[in-house]
């Protein structure tokens, strides 16, 4: 017996460490498998970076003594025949949308307007063309300049330059030494080339407006090294894209929406179309990139994945939310004056007016299908109303529109009271408002640059500007829930109307039909049940 | 007596402000500062003695105040690679002087070694 019971003790142990050992194992079975989205987009950039074939310090072409930025760019053309030629076709060099109507062209280049510089008046305004991707602020009338965009080294061109040439013309044999280390400082950067990175496009992209942050909300400067929580997918400890790595590039044309040209025209994943551009989340994640039996796969032809996998975006430096051009020129003892405020920036501006900044913004939801819709220096505008100088087009009925989220900049600036249209005021250089002051002039110099007429009546009106949010992608974990859509009042789509959307709307007849379904069967059990105790008290009588 | 005391702190006065003109009056060659800044790193950097051949510290790491009390001083434990350091002529230190001025923090242009 004794014997039997040690047995049965040994036994009860071994199984118990057995236990231990193989009780997690099914918790690791059941582990939840990747949503197949994922996976799709986990193989779609299996291969990581692109590996470069040639180092460009050994070519001849490149080893030569430079004096100017189009010499360098002369070099490059010699070996890459086609660049320049493919370059000047696109948006980054032209700044006009191709598909607007030719008597109304947009872009920066052309008619277009937005509520931060307002006008590039035409690609006269130099500081606007400080990010044209030419040599100098002289906009078309120049070479490209290729290490904009693919430089690796970073160098003021501007000073260097003009290092070598004042130290090759000394005639102190000391200062005329170092002539060679302005050109080895030249040449080093000329020949550190590669595709573009996040600090490249950034360059301009995260300043655009003016500033860091000023324009878009979703692209500053702190996406030049973000981690993963600020965006999955160029996060260092994420996935590590560059901005080309979604903004596919053929032949220079970069794929990204072109105003009123949407990004792509169909959603199709690179499974489907293998040649497509990876610019949407589609090319890589598919349509249905939830789980088989997730409720959210159905959302997808209706909401764009970004209205919920961008919850917020300027998570880490501030966004401009409002400029106001109607308080600018107010002067302090007869000076420009500043002011700064909270996340220590501006405020007020003498140059430029009122300014408000924001962080963590909420974005604002509207109906899209890929085009904005701009007002343009030509287009009469209907001022006892804001002007909405770009907004998103589509709608319910849209098959091609779905919900997305959009960074909405607001302010006010300069009309043309007489012709009804908006103005297009010069800003920099020595005539432009910067300098002067002087709306009546500066606007006057902006018109003529447009050729378009201006009646010298000068008046203010409220503006909105959008852009779609769609970088600073946040982790799954931090994607929107259900109950911040589907919830009443405070949904987050509670400026869309026009359709039913469970938990966030009400139909008063089906409200009370269904209170009326539910008494009606409540009062039927208890009738049931009462009906049972009576008669159950009955046959216990009998 | 006051007479001189008067003559002796004239004097220590004339000294102080004379040594000191070298580096807040006398201007440099900014352009020249800045590469012999630079080569002082790039042959400290070849002999090994730091990792990179950028400039350990850019002008816009100290304000204008800062950089002369530095220069004033000769302190230049801070720069690192004092081997080159130690080779430098007044007319270089001065040319570098002027260069971390002119770009310093409350400079009209705060500039970083790029």
């Amino acid at each position: 017996m004794r014997l039997k019971l040690t047995h049965t003790r040994y036994v009860l142990f071994v199984l118990w460490i057995c236990l231990l050992f193989v009780a997690p194992t099914p918790s690791f079975a059941k582990q939840k498998p990747e949503a197949p989205g994922l996976e799709l987009a986990r193989q779609a950039v299996k291969t990581g970076k692109k590996p470069t074939t040639a180092d460009h310090s050994q070519f001849k072409a490149l080893q030569q003594a430079f004096t100017s930025g189009p010499e360098i760019s002369k070099a490059c053309i010699s070996c890459h025949t086609k660049a320049a030629e493919q370059l000047k076709e696109t948006l980054h060099w032209t700044w006009l949308d191709p598909n607007s109507p030719k008597d109304n062209v947009k872009g920066k280049a052309g008619y277009s307007l937005n509520n931060f510089c307002i006008s590039a008046n035409g690609m006269h305004d130099h500081h606007c063309n400080e990010c044209h991707i030419g040599w100098n602020t002289e906009g078309k009338k120049t070479e490209i300049d290729c290490l904009r965009c693919h430089g690796q080294k970073k160098i003021n061109w501007e000073e260097v330059f003009e290092d070598y040439r004042y130290f090759t013309e000394s005639e102190d044999p000391e200062e005329n030494a170092l002539a060679k280390d302005a050109q080895a400082e030249i040449q080093e950067a000329a020949q550190s080339v590669g595709y573009p990175t996040r600090t490249n496009c950034g360059s301009c992209h995260f300043f655009g407006g003016g500033g860091d942050g000023v324009k878009h909300g979703d692209l500053d400067s702190s996406l030049i090294n973000p981690n993963r929580e600020l965006d999955v997918h160029m996060g260092y400890d994420g996935q590590d894209f560059d901005c080309v790595r979604c903004h596919t590039t053929v032949a220079h044309k970069v794929a990204g929406r072109i105003y009123g040209t949407p990004a792509s025209d169909t959603r199709q994943s690179l499974l489907e179309h293998d040649l497509e551009a990876k610019i949407m989340c589609e090319s890589c994640h598919s349509d249905n990139p939830h789980h088989s039996n997730s409720k959210m796969n159905d959302h997808t032809d209706k909401v764009a994945c970004q209205s919920c996998h961008v919850p917020e975006f300027a998570k880490v430096l501030p966004v401009q939310v409002w400029w106001d051009w109607s308080q600018a020129g107010k002067k302090k003892d007869g000076k420009p004056y500043d002011v700064k405020g909270p996340f220590d920036k501006p405020v007020y501006q003498s140059g430029r007016g009122e300014t408000k900044w924001e962080k963590n913004v909420i974005p604002k939801y509207f109906w899209f299908n890929g085009s904005i819709q701009g007002v343009t220096a030509k287009d009469i505008i209907d001022p006892s109303k804001p002007v909405k100088l770009a907004w998103p087009v589509g709608d319910r009925s849209d098959k091609n529109a779905r919900i997305f989220p959009f960074h909405v900049h607001q302010g006010k600036q300069p009309y043309d009271i007489e012709n009804k249209t908006m103005a297009a005021p010069l800003l920099s250089g020595e005539h432009g408002y910067w300098a002067t002051f002087d709306w009546q002039d500066s606007i006057q110099r902006g018109a003529d640059y447009l050729n378009l007429p201006f009646s010298g009546k000068i008046g203010f009106v409220e503006t909105g500007y959008v852009f779609p949010s769609t970088h600073m992608v946040a982790p799954k974990e931090e994607a929107l829930e259900c109950n911040q859509c589907h919830t009443r009042p405070e949904s987050r789509l509670a400026n869309l109307t026009g359709f039913y959307m469970p938990g966030r709307d009400r139909v008063n007849v089906v409200d009370i039909a269904g209170w009326v379904i539910v008494l009606c069967s409540f009062g039927g059990i208890v009738l049931h049940a009462l009906g049972r105790i009576f008669a159950n008290g009955r046959k216990r009588e009998e | 007596m006051l007479k001189r005391l008067v003559t002796i702190l004239t004097v220590v006065l004339f000294v102080f402000t004379a040594a000191s003109f070298g580096f807040a009056g006398e201007k440099g060659n900014a352009r020249k500062g800045k590469y012999t800044y630079k080569n002082i790193y790039k042959a400290c950097n070849e002999r090994g003695e730091i990792d990179s051949p950028r400039p350990v510290l850019n002008p816009d790491s100290k304000t204008q105040a800062q950089w002369t009390r530095v220069f004033e001083k000769k302190d230049f434990a801070e720069f690192k690679c004092s081997e080159e350091w130690s080779k430098l002529s007044d007319n270089d230190l001065n040319d570098i002087y002027t260069y971390l001025y002119s770009y310093a923090a409350d400079s009209p242009s705060p500039a970083k070694c790029k």
